[in-house]
């Protein structure tokens, strides 16, 4: 019966009813993308870092993984004492490093030196994994950018003089297999290749005269660590900087607390537009359900004149809100997916982002969370006019609505 | 002539470690006066304030600058701390900034007589005749510099903008909304007035005046608020990431946009109210 009241209550208006329902839906669309926004750029991230499958993350001190062009020297010997460490089950070095693949002209590629047996950098998409010094995995962004294909040889250098035009340290290396590169761009161009090759390579712009001594002999950018099971990572981090303080540890959890940090802009956008949602899904239902309230005033008060209860009065008011919430939310859930999709689109376009990096994650328990929360907010906004119809002066109302 | 480099060189004091041993290293924390630096035997260089601050670095101070951590490199004094410039392409970048001279960069990287760039003052027509007879060389607009260098920031342009249609959507709907509902609650007075001989014109009239000035005063009291958030909002970005840019800027051709746009909405929804409202007949309007 209450609910029946309510309902009609609603269908009496139905063209203001429907620009609630609207507007509460665009307010609900808007909270779900950017509780999406919110919670979306970090788990897109966990997931790239936890896919990777290592706890920690080694690197020149001061500086992120491949942010610099930072190396740490004594590669060799660093690594073998890592792998002698009764807590750390596996050890993965890493080399970064800008390389030119010189058929015909020189393309320049991002380039990175691994062991291909621990490596977790690419995930190979077509032909076989490295296997010998001379092989190598490109992407395909490189692949059509000189035009080769899996089976080729091509002329790889670690060096170009622009002057001179000529590449230097180069070396000739079999195409194997096309990768996709978890944490690189689609669009950046990038091989990956056997550590001890790419620290063979020249890279003349650093080493000046003397080309003949490889700089980027023995050093690494960043070693990969994959702690043993029920090791404190973060007693192990802190024990590998103390044991070498050339080096910087990062676990996954500063790894997103550093993206959070980068990426912060985005979080307090997400919530403050959250807040001005819920404020809008509020002050709309408040208004509405107000004005319905004032145009019922006679008809509140005759049914109290008859025996209606208080409470079934406020409970009728209360539902009215309530139903406007619920299909507001219900609708804007549809909106939202669709928004959420067209402003991921925009984003995307972010220079140097992995591909498959989303900043609207879709989660239902986030996603059910939040628009309960605007429905919870519907329910709060007829308190006040619920309140208001149930403490009614009955006779006063009553005679000043015969006189109307 | 000055060259940025990157932190990577290893400013050891600002990666926390011992500025290296000997007597120059016991710096105190707070920096002696430039001139304190002898600059006839010691060679400086100027770091961005963002450095000088997290690590607790002066003018005057000395630190150890070398191309890779851990190895000896040279001792120079800290000469300048510089501010950085509004270059949105620094907003996300977290590394720190040295500058050192030309000649010293150069013996330090072993990279010889080389130079990453030249910035020259020219004529927009000398950049293909550049390209043309300079071998090697790539001559770039700074305009076009700067355009590289923003996509970042125009990709979060057409984010705002997108937000912004949403919010546009939202408000409308919000206006009109609430006009209807303003004018269906005055129905009585309405019909009273139609009840009057007041013709429909005139009512519907009144009903868009009222509805514009609501607007007016909404829209004057919203430019007012825009202006104090994006004043925060600048406060609190340059502050965060310790750089002069504004984040947003309250333009006059913006408030325009806000106040037309408005009015429109405010006019649109009245006239929809209004002849709902005149529609009726005078006796159905009062409850009759």
């Amino acid at each position: 019966m209450m609910l029946r009241l309510a309902l009609h209550s609603l269908t009496r208006r139905r063209s203001r009813t429907a620009l609630t329902v609207a507007g509460v839906a665009v307010a609900a669309a808007m909270l779900l993308d950017m509780v999406m926004l919110g919670s979306g750029m970090r788990e897109s991230f966990r997931g790239f870092v936890e896919q990777q499958g290592f706890d920690l993350r080694l690197t020149p001190r001061g500086t992120m993984p491949f942010d610099t062009e930072a190396t740490v020297g004594g590669g060799a010997a660093l690594v073998a004492r890592l792998r002698a460490d009764p807590q750390i089950a596996e050890v993965a070095p890493v080399l970064g490093g800008r390389v030119f693949v010189s058929e015909p002209d020189p393309v320049a590629a991002f380039s990175i030196g691994l062991e291909p047996a621990v490596q977790a950098d690419y995930v190979l998409e077509d032909g076989r994994d490295i296997a010998a010094g001379d092989e190598m995995v490109a992407n395909a962004a490189l692949l059509a950018a000189v035009g080769a294909e899996i089976g080729d040889t091509v002329r790889v250098a670690g060096g170009y003089d622009p002057q001179m035009r000529r590449v230097t340290g180069a070396r000739q290396l079999a195409l194997v297999g096309r990768g996709r590169f978890v944490m690189l761009a689609a669009d950046e161009r990038a091989v990956a290749m056997p550590l001890a090759t790419l620290q063979s390579m020249v890279e003349p712009a650093r080493a000046g005269a003397a080309t003949s001594e490889p700089v980027r002999a023995d050093r690494l950018s960043v070693i990969l660590i994959r702690a043993r099971d029920g090791v404190d990572i973060e007693a192990l981090r802190t024990r590998l900087e103390r044991e070498d303080p050339r080096l910087s540890a990062l676990s996954t959890a500063a790894a997103l607390e550093f993206m959070d940090e980068r990426l912060g802009y985005f979080r307090q956008l997400a919530f403050i537009l959250a807040s001005v949602s819920l404020l809008v899904g509020f002050l709309l239902v408040t208004t509405l359900v107000t004005v319905s309230v004032n145009e019922r005033i006679g008809e509140i008060a005759v049914m109290r004149a008859i025996g209606v209860a208080r409470g079934r009065i406020v409970a009728q008011v209360m539902a009215e809100g309530l139903a406007l919430s619920a299909v507001g939310a219900t609708l804007g859930l549809g909106l939202g997916l669709l928004t959420a999709r067209w402003l991921n689109g925009i984003l995307a376009a972010f220079p140097g982002l992995p591909d498959a990096f989303d900043f609207f994650l879709f989660e239902p328990s986030s996603a059910v969370r939040s628009l309960a929360m605007l429905v919870a907010c519907g329910v709060l906004a007829g308190i006040w006019p619920a309140w208001r119809a149930a403490t009614l002066p009955i006779a006063r109302t009553l005679r000043e609505e015969a006189v109307a | 002539m000055t060259v940025n480099i990157a932190c990577v060189l290893s400013l050891l004091a600002a990666q926390g470690l011992p500025v290296s041993s000997g007597p120059q290293a016991q710096q105190p924390a707070q920096a002696p006066p430039a001139a304190s630096v002898d600059s006839t035997r010691l060679r400086t260089i100027a770091i961005d304030e963002r450095l000088a601050e997290e690590a607790g670095l002066g003018i005057g101070d000395l630190v150890t600058v070398t191309t890779v951590a851990g190895t000896p490199g040279d001792t120079v004094g800290i000469a300048a701390i510089t501010r950085r410039g509004a270059d949105p392409s620094d907003i996300s970048r977290g590394e720190f900034k040295v500058r050192l001279h030309l000649d010293h960069l150069q013996q330090l990287t072993g990279a010889g007589d080389r130079v990453g760039r030249f910035a020259v003052l020219a004529e927009d027509a000398a950049v293909p005749r550049i390209n043309a007879m300079a071998f090697g060389f790539q001559a770039h607009r700074a305009a076009d510099v700067a355009v590289e260098t923003s996509t970042t920031f125009r990709v979060v342009n057409r984010f705002h903008r997108a937000i912004g249609v949403i919010t546009i959507v939202a408000s409308a709907i919000f206006l009109l909304c609430i006009t209807l509902l303003k004018v269906d609650e005055r129905r009585r007075d309405v019909g009273a007035l139609r009840l009057l001989g007041i013709s429909r014109r005139t009512v519907v009239w009144s009903v868009v005046l009222e509805a514009s000035l609501v607007a007016l005063v909404g829209s004057a009291m919203g430019a007012l608020l825009g202006w104090g958030a994006s004043a925060l909002v600048n406060h609190y970005y340059q502050g965060l990431y310790s750089t002069p840019l504004r984040f947003t800027l309250v333009t006059p051709g913006i408030i325009g946009f806000a106040v037309v746009l408005s009015l429109v909405l405010g006019i649109g929804a009245g006239l929809i109210a209004a002849q709902r409202l005149v529609r009726r007949s005078p006796l159905e309007l009062v409850g009759r």
